[in-house]
């Protein structure tokens, strides 16, 4: 079995029937990394296997060539990329050997639902307690929250664009839930 | 609903926390040389402050930090969070109507 055969989440079952403006995007390779920010080491190696000066500033994102990196806590990272996880956990290996890290390929974990439109973030608003509006969330910010009341990371990837990141486990409940909250707006014009 | 001040993430929702009980209780250097009674206080006895009150929140559903509060048990004012091992922020003298 081809390792990367596109897993199947339960949200794929709906999915065929979103609305336009939300789509479930094809797998991609997710590695969470974990090391210790002080060392000026770790800093240096992530940035020779990524090309990416890892975000201090919490809950913004870094962008690199093939990679970006989302600020998910103090000392830990969710790098993500197009393809399989593979490559980029043996360049971090590589790069790390003998630090004090953790590298986990956690590509399965989390689906990617895409929440593109000018209500994009009218509907992350209503299902949220975290403010999403425009004036305190903009491009290249990402953050840990709940969204219907399910653990999820969402990052502004663009003016009026939005990556929804959610356990697969919940992907058909939240699936449902955003295409519903998105119903009412009616198809873009 | 309480906002609370995560000291890496910022202002956030109640809902996104766990609470943890009093703060800046020492866990004993020898657990074993304390008799029953001595155990069981480090272990079941904490304060009921009718007032400000130092205590642990986790940040469950985002950064997934413990870390510091003082909040007024009483109008749940929140005066002040911080990281785990820095000082507590000056408590405001009492007011009338709160204490
Ligand atoms: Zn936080």
């Amino acid at each position: 079995m081809a390792k990367n055969s596109p897993w199947i989440t339960p949200a794929a079952a709906i999915a065929r029937d979103f609305p336009a403006g939300l789509t479930e995007l094809s797998p991609r390779a997710q590695v969470n990394l974990r090391g210790i920010l002080d060392e000026s080491s770790f800093m240096t190696a992530v940035k020779t296997a990524t090309g990416i000066d890892l975000p201090i500033t919490p809950n913004k994102v870094a962008t690199g060539k093939d990679h970006k990196a989302l600020w998910l806590s103090p000392d830990e990272w969710l790098l993500i990329g197009e393809g399989e996880a593979d490559a980029l956990v043996h360049r971090l290996e590589n790069a790390l050997t003998g630090q004090h890290v953790a590298i986990n390929d956690v590509s399965a974990n989390r689906t990617i639902f895409e929440l593109s439109g000018p209500h994009g973030h009218h509907v992350l608003m209503k299902s949220s307690e975290f403010d999403f509006h425009p004036r305190v969330f903009a491009p290249g910010d990402c953050v840990q929250t709940l969204i219907a009341k399910s653990q999820a990371i969402v990052e502004q990837v663009g003016e009026d664009a939005f990556h929804i990141y959610v356990r697969s486990s919940f992907s058909r409940y939240v699936g449902a839930w955003l295409a519903e909250a998105l119903a009412e707006y009616g198809a873009p014009a | 609903m309480l906002n609370i001040d995560c000291p890496w993430c910022g202002k956030r929702h109640e809902t996104e926390f766990r609470y943890g009980g009093e703060a800046h209780i020492a866990r004993p250097e020898d657990p074993a040389m304390l008799d029953d009674t001595d155990w069981a206080a480090f272990l079941f006895m904490r304060k009921n402050t009718k007032g400000y009150f130092a205590e642990r929140w986790l940040h469950s559903h985002g950064c997934r930090r413990w870390f510091n509060v003082i909040r007024h048990t009483v109008t749940h004012e929140i005066v002040g969070a911080y990281k785990m091992g820095e000082k507590p922020p000056k408590l405001p003298k009492p007011a009338g109507g709160a204490k």
